[in-house]
C-alpha cells in the first residue's frame, strides 16, 4: 500500500502551518512530519495545534534529534501528543540536521549506539514502563512517566547511510530514508533489508518512506527556484561518499555549508547547481514528478514524503498533488489489493 | 458588525469564488504576522469543518484579508462585481 506524507518546516506562522496541515488531510494525505530545527517553531507546540485541527491524519517530529533532545521528554512529548489524538502519533527520530547543530557546537557523536539507545528510551518510557539502563550513551535510573500511555507509538528512524538505514530497519517500525534519488533510495533499501533480516522482521512489517525534498508547479523554472534553498542544506549537511557518488564536490558543498553558519544565504544558494537538484530532490512539473515517485515505489518504497519546500505556492502545490499526482497511484494501490 | 453586514451581502453563489481568492489573498499577504491569534484560530476552525465558503466563514475571511491587505480586498470585490460591497468596505476601513 502506498502512502504519502507531507512535510512543514515551521518556518511559517503557526496558522499557516496548520492551514497546510487541514489541506493535506482534506486531500488525502497519509502522514504529517513536521521538522525539528532550534530556530524554527517548537516542532511540538505545532504538533499540538495541528492535532487539535485535524482527526484523521497521523502526525510526528520529522526528525528530532537525541543531541539537543533528551529521549526521555521525546518519549515524554510524544507521549503527551497520544492523549490529545489517541493512535495518530508517531516518533521520527534520527541524528538531526549537521548545519544546525554545528551552529550550537554539537556533535554527532557515536550516532550508531545513540539512536539505538535512544529508541530503547522513547519505546519503554512510552510505553509507561519503568526504565532502568546504564548504556554507553544514556543513563537513566527507575525512569518512568507519571500517566499512562493509551497505546505503543511507533518510532520512525531518519537514515541516510548504510550502517542506520540497517539499525533503523531493526530497532524501528519505520525507516525515513534521507534521499530523492532513485538510485540512492534503491540502494538504501538494500540496507533496510539487511537490517529486517538481521532482527528476524518481514519487510512488509515495515514502512519503508522516501523522506524527499519535493517541489511541483506546472512552471518548471519556478519549482526549481522554490527548492534551491532546501538543495543547498541537504547539500550542506550530505555524508562525503553521497556528494562523491553524485559527483558533487567535496569542497563546493564545504562552501554551501559555511556560508548558510555564517547566514550568507546568497551566496550559499549560488553554489547549487542542476546536479545537486536532481540527486537531492524530486523537482518539476506534475508529470516529472510522477515519473520520479513511480520510481521510487518500484524500488519498495511504501510511503513517499513531501519534503519541504512542496512548491512555490504551498496552497496551490498541494492541490496539485492531490489532482495530478495522487490519481497515478491510487490505480496501484487498486491493483496490488486484487 | 461591519464585516457581518459585508458578509451578508455577498450572494451565495459568489461564496466559493470569494472564498477561494480570500483564503489566496491571506495565505499570501507579507503582512501576515498582523493576523490576531484569535482570528486566525476561527478562520481554522471553520476551515476545519468546510465552513469558510459560508457567510460566517467570509465574515472571518474578510476581517482578515481587509486587515492585511485592504486594497487587494477591495479590489477582489470589484473583480466580483460587488460594487455595494467596495462602498461598504471603503466606508468599514475608514473607520
Amino acid at each position: 500500500m502506498i502512502e504519502f506524507g507531507i512535510e512543514f518546516v515551521p518556518r511559517d506562522l503557526y496558522w499557516k502551518t496548520t492551514f497546510y496541515a487541514i489541506q493535506a488531510e482534506k486531500i488525502g494525505f497519509d502522514y504529517l512530519w513536521i521538522t525539528d530545527h532550534f530556530n524554527n517553531r517548537n516542532v511540538y507546540v505545532s504538533l499540538a495545534i495541528v492535532s487539535a485541527y485535524t482527526e484523521r491524519i497521523k502526525f510526528g517530529p520529522g526528525v528530532t534529534n537525541p543531541y539537543l533532545v533528551h529521549p526521555v521528554v521525546t518519549a515524554q512529548a510524544v507521549a503527551t501528543l497520544n492523549e490529545v489524538a489517541p493512535g495518530r502519533v508517531v516518533c521520527g527520530l534520527g541524528v538531526g540536521d549537521r548545519t544546525t547543530l554545528q551552529m550550537v557546537n554539537t556533535e554527532q557523536t557515536k550516532p550508531l549506539a545513540t539512536i539505538r539507545e535512544s529508541v530503547r528510551i522513547i519505546r519503554e518510557i512510552a510505553s509507561g514502563r519503568t526504565l532502568e539502563m546504564q548504556g554507553e550513551i544514556f543513563k537513566v535510573s527507575g525512569t518512568k512517566l507519571n500517566f499512562k500511555v493509551a497505546n505503543p507509538i511507533p518510532v520512525f528512524i531518519g537514515a541516510q547511510g548504510p550502517k542506520m538505514l540497517a539499525l533503523a530497519a531493526e530497532i524501528g517500525d519505520g525507516v525515513l530514508i534521507n534521499a530523492s534519488h532513485p538510485g540512492d533510495v534503491e540502494n538504501a533499501v538494500k540496507f533496510v533489508c539487511e537490517g529486517a533480516e538481521r532482527a528476524g522482521k518481514k519487510l512488509e512489517d515495515l514502512s519503508i518512506s522516501a523522506y524527499t525534498s519535493f517541489s511541483i508547479a506546472s512552471d518548471y523554472e519556478k519549482a526549481l527556484k522554490a527548492v534551491v534553498p532546501v538543495v543547498a542544506y541537504i547539500v550542506a549537511g550530505s555524508p562525503e561518499m553521497i556528494l562523491e557518488h553524485h559527483g558533487i564536490s567535496v569542497d563546493v558543498a564545504s562552501k554551501i555549508r559555511d556560508a548558510i553558519v555564517h547566514g550568507q544565504w546568497k551566496e550559499a544558494f549560488s553554489h547549487v547547481d542542476n546536479s545537486m537538484v536532481e540527486a537531492f530532490s524530486i523537482c518539476g512539473t506534475p508529470k516529472t514528478c510522477t515519473e520520479k515517485i513511480a520510481k521510487l515505489v518500484k524500488v519498495g518504497v511504501t510511503q513517499v514524503v513531501a519534503g519541504s519546500p512542496i512548491g512555490p505556492n504551498m496552497r496551490k502545490s498541494i492541490n496539485m498533488i492531490a489532482a495530478e499526482v495522487f490519481p497515478h497511484f491510487k490505480g496501484m494501490l487498486e491493483e496490488r489489493e486484487k | 458588525m461591519a464585516m457581518e453586514k459585508i458578509a451578508r451581502n455577498i450572494p451565495a453563489s459568489l461564496w466559493n469564488e470569494a472564498s477561494e481568492k480570500l483564503i489566496d489573498i491571506v495565505l499570501n499577504s507579507p503582512n501576515a504576522s498582523k493576523m490576531p491569534s484569535d482570528l486566525a484560530k476561527t478562520i481554522l476552525y471553520y476551515w476545519q469543518r468546510d465552513q469558510l465558503a459560508t457567510e460566517v466563514g467570509l465574515q472571518r475571511l474578510l476581517e482578515a484579508s481587509a486587515l492585511l491587505e485592504p486594497e487587494k480586498t477591495i479590489s477582489l470585490m470589484e473583480e466580483l462585481g460587488l460594487s455595494e460591497i467596495v462602498v461598504m468596505l471603503k466606508e468599514s476601513l475608514k473607520e
